[in-house]
């Protein structure tokens, strides 16, 4: 499999209160038609990933709203939701269009608006997530679900609150360094620790933010793209998909680790690479414990190891793998429906040697996102390489 | 988190009993909300089956941050409670400071409100507190 | 002959500051009473009525019918009975709910006697309350919840319901304006009609049973504020009566729970052979009942309950008991 990558464009990952859901979709499409030399009317299909326009912003029928305002009318617009796995469920419906040869372009993009409604209020939408009707009736939150995860894995494995907050320090490492990250600050251990309690163990430094911001990403078949040898020759060439529990009561770390490992194993296949061979990954973490977690599903470490890269340098940028070079989740912050497209946009560009300079890994040429959604509900792996020639 | 009335009067009767779904293929008992499927055999029928309400924690975290549905009640603590029976329920334990909450409490099922509906509607569920009978020694 | 099987009382543990409350509305004199026992956020009648319902049934035994005494929200159009019942898991049991005052709960008590004397399954009676005062009111009101639960039936029981008597005028000592979503209290009259229908019944009472008031171990009084403790002494009720049973000084008026909850404090601290007088007022009407304790109580720790508390500050309690009054259902 390969297909095509013609053009990527992103918005700051930020509190953007001048501007509208509609207006960070319209930005970011722009930055990936403008990097792709089309215009609109080239796109003949759209994939919106948007997780909660009808409770943050009141408005439905996000894909053909958007359509409207970009401009692609009269092509196939939809909105695509799948919890925070929205972004990279989009990434694979482009993909699978392509691959069907239905279409020879399409869009994909994400975009959440968060920020026009209370904490409170976001934090009850973003529970809709979940289950809403039923589990997290009993109080549970994602900060308070993934803390139990967190605690589980602690326990089972004798980790410190101290080891994991190494996973934090990298990332704002690197978020410092991300002009488009949200948290844009370094801060070390000590830090992490005293920084204000969510839900036990986990503490502010190690839970996301949330975000208003878009992703756009242009696709493209493969035959298109290696006719324009002057383009950067990056492609998606694998793209799998899983579900998996949907209470956070069932999840067990067991379930956690496969979420990742079994979409993971089939796109290492499809690729035609294993782990060894990757470079820089871009795995979800909305929190901290969600590194190691998915660090481990990929196949980057045993399990109950993924937490010492960040801690003895073997997932910083000159590591074992760079993971995280955008800061993650816990800086970009999470615009829930663009996740899965910025993390793509952020690997591109490590592929594409375009990302800000004290985050490019270099001779990256393979690279990974891993994006989850749900209590442990969504799995969507996507591997990109730079085949040049 | 929002349901309306009518919503209500059809979750709601589960939330005033405390009981757990059996599987009638496999046995395996799931919390009580796995009206259609059991995760452990893939069996398509499930049963009513009421717990004693007695347990302890296994795992437990305390919520500062809690959703519109829940503020107010912030600290709270929130545990996965494994029943006697076995199975695992996630509820939040109450009565006790989160300081004096520990994996292995024991605790027993009690009745309180959860939320005030959009609608009015007064949703009840389980808490837990520390059942006094069968704390641990000390 | 109706006896007492078990019982259970249950009293939050929050104490709200009735001294900063009246400080705050600027209310002359000292509080009548030390705090409020304050439910929980998550608390109300149906809750507390869940918890000594619990204790009153812990003995294995399932009733018959359910008699739930409230005047609190949120049940007036659903049944407080009928939905207990459900929490309770009481398939087929009788639910009946009575229109809660102050005395309410023996009227309870004499259904159950009537069921317990034609044969019938044990009678829970359940009274459960939590007021709420709009402002400064709650300086009068005392206003604070709890509740407490009675199985009562023909045999195997701690304790037996003896004669009962009854006495009541027609006013105004509380009353709910049509426009008004929760009760006045007119307290000179409260007390004034309390001590004298007090005094008809416990004379009643006298005349049925040939046992002055003087000779109960306890007396349990319903208890809406501590003037009305003090007027019990002018109908005979000695100090060493109230020793162990009153307890609106420290934690406000019960409502409903009142008289049900001092009996469970009666009954707590009782020994066999001891008689108790179970006095209910609400509504212009006092009832006067006579408990025989026949064998050791189980004990419901009200005593050692009401003493595990956890004071609340003021915006605490403002914040718990907000729009409580109105509260539908």
């Amino acid at each position: 499999m390969r297909i095509g990558v013609l053009g990527v464009g992103k918005t700051p990952h930020k509190i953007q209160h001048n501007k509208s859901l509609r207006d960070l979709a319209v930005e970011s499409s722009r930055l990936a038609l403008d990097d792709a030399g089309l215009s609109p009317s080239d796109i003949q299909a759209m994939y919106v990933g948007n997780v909660g326009s009808v409770g943050f912003n009141y408005e439905n029928s996000t894909g053909l709203m958007v359509a409207h305002h970009v401009g692609v009318v009269p092509a196939a617009a939809v909105r695509v939701e799948a919890a925070c796995g929205t972004g990279a469920w989009a990434l694979h419906l482009g993909c699978v269009a392509i691959l069907s040869g239905l279409y020879d372009t399409v869009m994909v993009l994400g975009c959440e608006k968060m920020n026009d409604l209370a904490t409170a209020e976001g934090t009850s939408i973003i529970a809709q997530a979940a289950d809403s009707k039923e589990e997290y009736f009993s109080g549970l939150t994602f900060p308070s679900g993934t803390a139990l995860t967190a605690r589980r894995y602690m326990q089972t494995y004798g980790l410190t609150e101290e080891d994991l907050a190494h996973t934090s320090v990298k990332n704002h490492h690197y978020g410092a360094r991300n002009p488009y990250a949200h948290l844009r600050f370094e801060c070390t251990v000590e830090e992490v620790m005293r920084s204000a309690k969510v839900a036990d163990p986990l503490k502010l430094y190690e839970v996301c933010p949330m975000t208003d911001a878009s992703s756009a990403i242009v696709l493209c078949r493969e035959e298109i793209l290696r006719d324009q040898p002057d383009k950067p020759q990056v492609y998606v060439t694998a793209s799998q998909m899983a579900t998996g529990t949907w209470y956070a009561a069932s999840d067990s770390l067991d379930d956690a680790h496969a979420l990742f490992a079994r979409p993971a194993e089939r796109a290492y296949a499809m690729a035609g690479i294993s782990a060894d061979d990757v470079d820089v990954a871009e795995i979800y973490n909305s929190f901290a414990i969600q590194e190691p977690l998915g660090i481990e599903g990929l196949g980057f470490a045993e399990q109950g190891k993924g937490w010492e890269g960040a801690a003895d340098g073997s997932t910083w940028i000159d590591g074992k793998v760079g993971i995280n070079l955008s800061g993650g989740l816990l800086c970009k912050g999470h615009p829930l429906g663009a996740t899965g497209a910025t993390q793509a946009v952020d690997i591109i560009e490590q592929l594409r040697g375009t990302a800000p300079p004290d985050m490019q890994r270099k001779d990256a040429e393979t690279g990974i996102s891993a994006c989850r959604g749900g209590p442990g509900s969504v799995g969507a792996i996507h591997i990109y390489q730079r085949l040049e020639g | 988190m929002t349901v309306s009335a009518i919503e209500f009067s059809r979750l709601g009767p589960p939330k005033l009993r405390l009981y757990a779904m059996r599987c009638t293929s496999c046995e395996a008992l799931s919390p009580w909300w796995e009206h259609h499927h059991c995760y452990k055999c893939g069996g398509g029928e499930l049963v009513e089956q009421e717990l004693a309400g007695t347990g302890e924690i296994s795992n437990y975290t305390v919520v500062y941050y809690p959703p519109r549905d829940f503020l107010g009640q912030e600290p709270y603590v929130v545990g996965h409670i494994t029943m006697d029976e076995g199975v695992m329920m996630p509820a939040p334990v109450v009565g006790v400071a989160p300081e004096d909450v520990s994996v292995g409490t024991r605790v027993k099922a009690t009745l309180r409100r959860m939320k005030l509906g959009h609608e009015g509607d007064i949703y009840y569920s389980q808490k837990f507190v520390v059942d006094p009978e069968r704390a641990p020694a000390g | 002959m109706a006896e007492i099987i078990r019982y259970g009382a249950y009293v939050p543990r929050y104490r709200a500051p009735l001294g900063e409350i009246q400080s705050f509305f600027g209310r002359p004199g000292r509080p009548r009473s030390k705090a409020l026992a304050t439910p929980a956020l998550d608390e109300d009648t149906l809750t507390m009525a869940f918890e000594a319902s619990q204790t009153a049934l812990a003995g294995g035994q399932s009733p018959g019918t359910l008699i739930a005494v409230s005047q609190s929200p949120p049940f007036r159009l659903r049944k407080l009975a009928s939905t207990l019942a459900r929490t309770l898991g009481l398939d087929g049991v009788t639910p009946i709910d009575l229109a809660g005052n102050g005395a309410s709960l023996l009227d309870g008590f004499a259904i159950a006697q009537a069921i317990a004397a034609a044969g019938g399954e044990p009678t829970l009676v359940v009274a459960a309350d939590h007021l709420v005062s709009y402002e400064e009111r709650v300086c009068d009101t005392l206003s604070a919840g709890a509740s407490c639960a009675y199985l009562i039936g023909s045999s195997g029981g701690c304790a037996t319901l003896g004669a009962s008597a009854r006495a009541a005028r027609e006013v105004y000592d509380v009353w709910v304006l049509g426009n008004e979503p929760e009760a006045r209290y007119r307290l000179e009259v409260l007390f004034e009609t309390y001590g004298a229908v007090a005094a008809e019944a416990l004379a009643a009472l006298e005349a049925a049973t040939e046992r002055t008031t003087g000779d109960y171990a306890a007396v349990c009084p319903s208890q809406p504020h501590p003037q009305t403790l003090r007027g019990l002494g002018r109908v005979g009720v000695a100090p060493g009566q109230l020793e162990r049973t009153s307890f609106v000084g420290d934690i406000g008026n019960l409502g409903a729970a009142s008289v049900g909850v001092s009996l469970a404090l009666g009954l707590d601290g009782a020994s066999s052979g001891d008689a108790l007088l179970a006095l209910g007022y609400g509504g212009g009407e006092a009832i006067a009942q006579e408990v025989t304790v026949t064998g050791t109580p189980t004990g419901a720790g009200t005593a050692e309950a009401m003493a595990d508390s956890e004071a609340i500050s003021l915006s605490t309690y403002y914040r718990w008991t907000r729009g409580r009054q109105a509260e539908p259902h």
